[in-house]
């Protein structure tokens, strides 16, 4: 009995907690269906019958669909480079031994802590000079060096990674690539997941790169789409399709965290050496 | 064996670093055609406020010049024009700015010379103040807006006619003709049981009667210090709705009555009252006496704000002048000094600004914004606004317009704006002496700009 009434506690508590955490989207949700001069006068969680005009409004600035599909081809591709090259930098660091292993490390602690903003001219000159303004590659490749990830990938190598293992994969004749790729990869697949999901919501959600280097409204991602609805004369009127246009935007996110956090879930198991 | 894995691998690498780099470059190609193809002619617009889309449609409906309009939101919208203009980007031939952005964008040399193109020609064809806030400190014109935006009180006409036995804008304008006629005008309105305003900050768009920078000298006038003590007075005798400017109940305030909240329920101390939540916002101010609120000021733009909120007092309004001239906001066009394309360019500013039949054209198409140009306003002044009593809004802007002072607008209003706010709250609630605050306010300003001298 006491047990059953631990467990009701428990479970009311879990749901408070789940409650709290979903009702800022189901504002959210429910706002989309509401008119621009409704959600600033009120606030409730009746939905009101303003989807279809919303849906228009929306529809009226730009294409949420290209905007989503631009966006896609921009953190896909950014997502994917920045956890392989950090994990293959990362595995270089933590496991080889050789002359200037630690300066390197050091060095991309330092790269850590500087902020991407501050170059932003000098970095649009060079995208004029080497004709990328307008292009996605600016976006992409220099996600290669992800610097906290190579920082968080070393870390775990050293504490999840046992250099035994990696002896044996010697001993049977795997070469140091085919070794990262079949047994290290599975080993710390649970923290590349993890970075994989930061680094695509970072991805998905980055505004200030796009919006500077991207011109054509064809080419917008979708952060940069979406802040173009604050730009109208008539703000109020818009938020009922501003927050559409967020509910659309989580979708993409919510469908990469739920086929990652499995990888997060079903690696941690997997042990590698037998005691 | 080795090598060949190796060389396997570092083909799939090379693979998929081309394959992404075809895929954007691929995309690069077919943007570029696309735009080329659409005209001999074309355009590339660089704005902050949707309105210029509209416009550029209608100018490629016109004249078959392709106009690619590009919207950027207002907050970003320096860093972008910064960002590209200083990187040599050559892609925009429209950039436009507000008034804030300005100095900055005429001293970086963003704006091409216009009187090259022959805006000479066109003086006295704008308002005035318009007119002038688009030339550079030499006079230069650098940018021209198509829209004017002085300030107005909009008041009740019913309460006004109640209170004070007329409803004429003229005789109203004298109640509000300085701060502390105001004082007066609020606490008569208060026996009489109804609110001056429902926040202490109506005034504000007036407030901008002197230049915040003088010769590089911070300059507090004697009427700033009118407004805050107006503003601490409005909150501490009890004379607005406690409402917050842009909150819920600020809204509800224009379509009739409001609960009269508490300060500390303005200030966020006391959260028994949830101010953005309608059904709970009515059970926790149930018991609290409900009034109507008199007034708002607003720029001429409030025109299309009040007409969507007023609800069942539509044609109850009318609009009157404040204790000084002011304006708020207005997007002022110009052309990229990078521009290939200038003389295009410049035929789209004039038919933005200086096109009658387009001034005829916004007017009806954005429902009641007020046209910088004239001899549209001359034409339309005899226009009726049904909301607002069928006052003759036209002809009002325009004598609001003439009398706005330019040379009071600086680059650092806003910040400095912002700080004065901030000084004027914390005297009103009584969180700072008035020496304190004045010093935090110095203390903002002398460490966001260390060039502006400051004399405490």
């Amino acid at each position: 009995m006491g047990f059953r009434i631990k467990k009701g506690i428990l479970y009311l508590a879990l749901i408070v907690l789940a409650l709290t955490c979903l009702l800022p989207f189901l504002l959210m949700l429910v706002n989309a269906t509401r008119s621009g001069s409704e959600i600033s006068q009120s606030f409730t969680f009746i939905p009101s019958h303003y989807l279809r005009e919303n849906w228009e409004r929306l529809f009226d600035y730009f294409n949420i669909f290209l905007g989503i599909w631009n966006s896609i081809k921009v953190a896909v591709p950014a997502t994917i480079l920045g956890i392989y090259f950090p994990a293959l930098t990362a595995y270089g660091l933590a496991i080889y031994k050789f002359k200037g292993n630690k300066f390197i490390f050091g060095a991309i602690l330092v790269f850590m802590m500087i902020p991407g903003q501050l170059s932003l001219i000098g970095f649009y000159q060079l995208c004029t000079k080497l004709h990328l303004v307008n292009s996605y590659l600016p976006l992409t490749i220099p996600a290669i060096a992800a610097a906290g990830t190579v920082f968080f990938l070393r870390q775990y190598i050293l504490a999840s990674v046992p250099l035994s293992l990696i002896e044996a994969a010697r001993i049977d004749g795997a070469n140091e690539l085919y070794t990262f790729h079949r047994i290290i990869i599975p080993i710390i697949a649970p923290a590349m997941a993890t970075m994989g999901i930061m680094g695509f919501i970072g991805n998905w959600n980055n505004y200030l790169l796009p919006m500077i280097i991207l011109n054509k409204n064809d080419k917008f991602t979708l952060p940069v789409m979406m802040a173009t609805l604050r730009a109208s004369l008539d703000i109020q009127a818009n938020q009922g399709a501003i927050y559409l246009a967020v509910a659309l935007s989580v979708i993409p996110i919510l469908i990469v965290f739920c086929v990652f956090s499995r990888y997060i879930i079903s690696s941690i198991s997997a042990g590698a050496v037998k005691g | 064996m080795k090598l060949k894995k190796l060389m396997a691998i570092a083909m799939v690498g090379a693979m998929t670093l081309s394959m992404a780099a075809c895929g954007s470059s691929g995309e690069k190609a077919s943007g570029s055609d696309g735009a080329s193809a659409g005209g001999d002619e074309s355009l590339v617009v660089w704005t902050l406020a949707s309105d210029l889309q509209d416009f550029g449609e209608r100018y490629q409906e016109k004249t078959g010049v392709t106009v690619e309009t590009v919207v950027i939101e207002p907050a970003d919208y320096p860093t972008k024009v910064q960002t590209a203009l200083m990187g040599g980007e050559t892609e925009p031939d429209i950039i436009v700015g507000e008034p804030q952005m300005l100095e900055d964008f005429y001293d970086n040399g963003f704006f091409a010379d216009l009187d090259e193109m022959g805006a000479k020609d066109y003086e006295g064809q704008i308002v005035d103040y318009v007119w002038k806030v688009g030339q550079d400190s030499e006079g230069i014109q650098r940018a021209i807006s198509y829209q004017i935006t002085p300030a107005g009180i909009y008041y009740r006409r019913d309460i006004a006619q109640e209170v004070f036995g007329t409803e004429d804008p003229e005789e109203i304008g004298k109640l509000f003709a300085d701060y502390d006629t105001i004082l007066s005008t609020a606490q008569t309105l208060k026996d009489a049981g109804y609110r001056i305003f429902a926040s202490d900050a109506e005034m504000n768009y007036f407030s901008g009667d002197s230049a915040w920078v003088v010769d590089g000298k911070l300059n507090v006038s004697d009427a700033r210090f009118d407004y805050m003590d107006l503003a601490c007075n409005l909150y501490q005798n009890d004379l607005t709705a406690y409402a917050n400017q842009w909150s819920t109940p600020w809204y509800q305030a224009m379509s009739g009555e409001v609960p009269i909240l508490t300060a500390e329920i303005q200030n966020y101390e006391d959260d028994s009252v949830n101010v953005w939540d309608e059904a709970e916002f009515e059970k926790a101010t149930a018991d609290l006496e409900k009034t109507t609120v008199f007034a708002f000021g607003l720029p001429s733009w409030g025109v299309l704000t009040m007409r969507d909120n007023v609800g069942e007092t539509s044609g109850k309004w009318g609009v009157c002048s404040g204790p000084a001239y002011g304006f708020g906001g207005g997007t002022y066009i110009g052309i990229s000094s990078l521009s290939e394309k200038k003389d295009l360019a410049w035929d789209f500013v004039k038919f933005c600004t200086l096109d009658e039949e387009t001034a005829d054209w916004w007017i009806e198409y954005s429902e009641g914004d007020t046209v910088s140009l004239l001899s549209a306003l001359d034409k339309h002044k005899d226009d009726e606004n049904a909301i607002y009593g069928n006052q003759k809004l036209y002809s009002f802007w325009l004598n609001q317009a003439k009398g706005i002072d330019y040379s009071k607008v600086t680059k650092y209003d806003k910040v400095i704006d912002d700080a004065w706010g901030a000084a004027i709250s914390s005297i009103k609630t009584g969180q700072a002496s008035k020496e304190e605050a004045m010093e935090t306010f110095y203390d903002t300003i002398a460490s966001t700009y260390p060039e502006i001298q400051i004399e405490r």
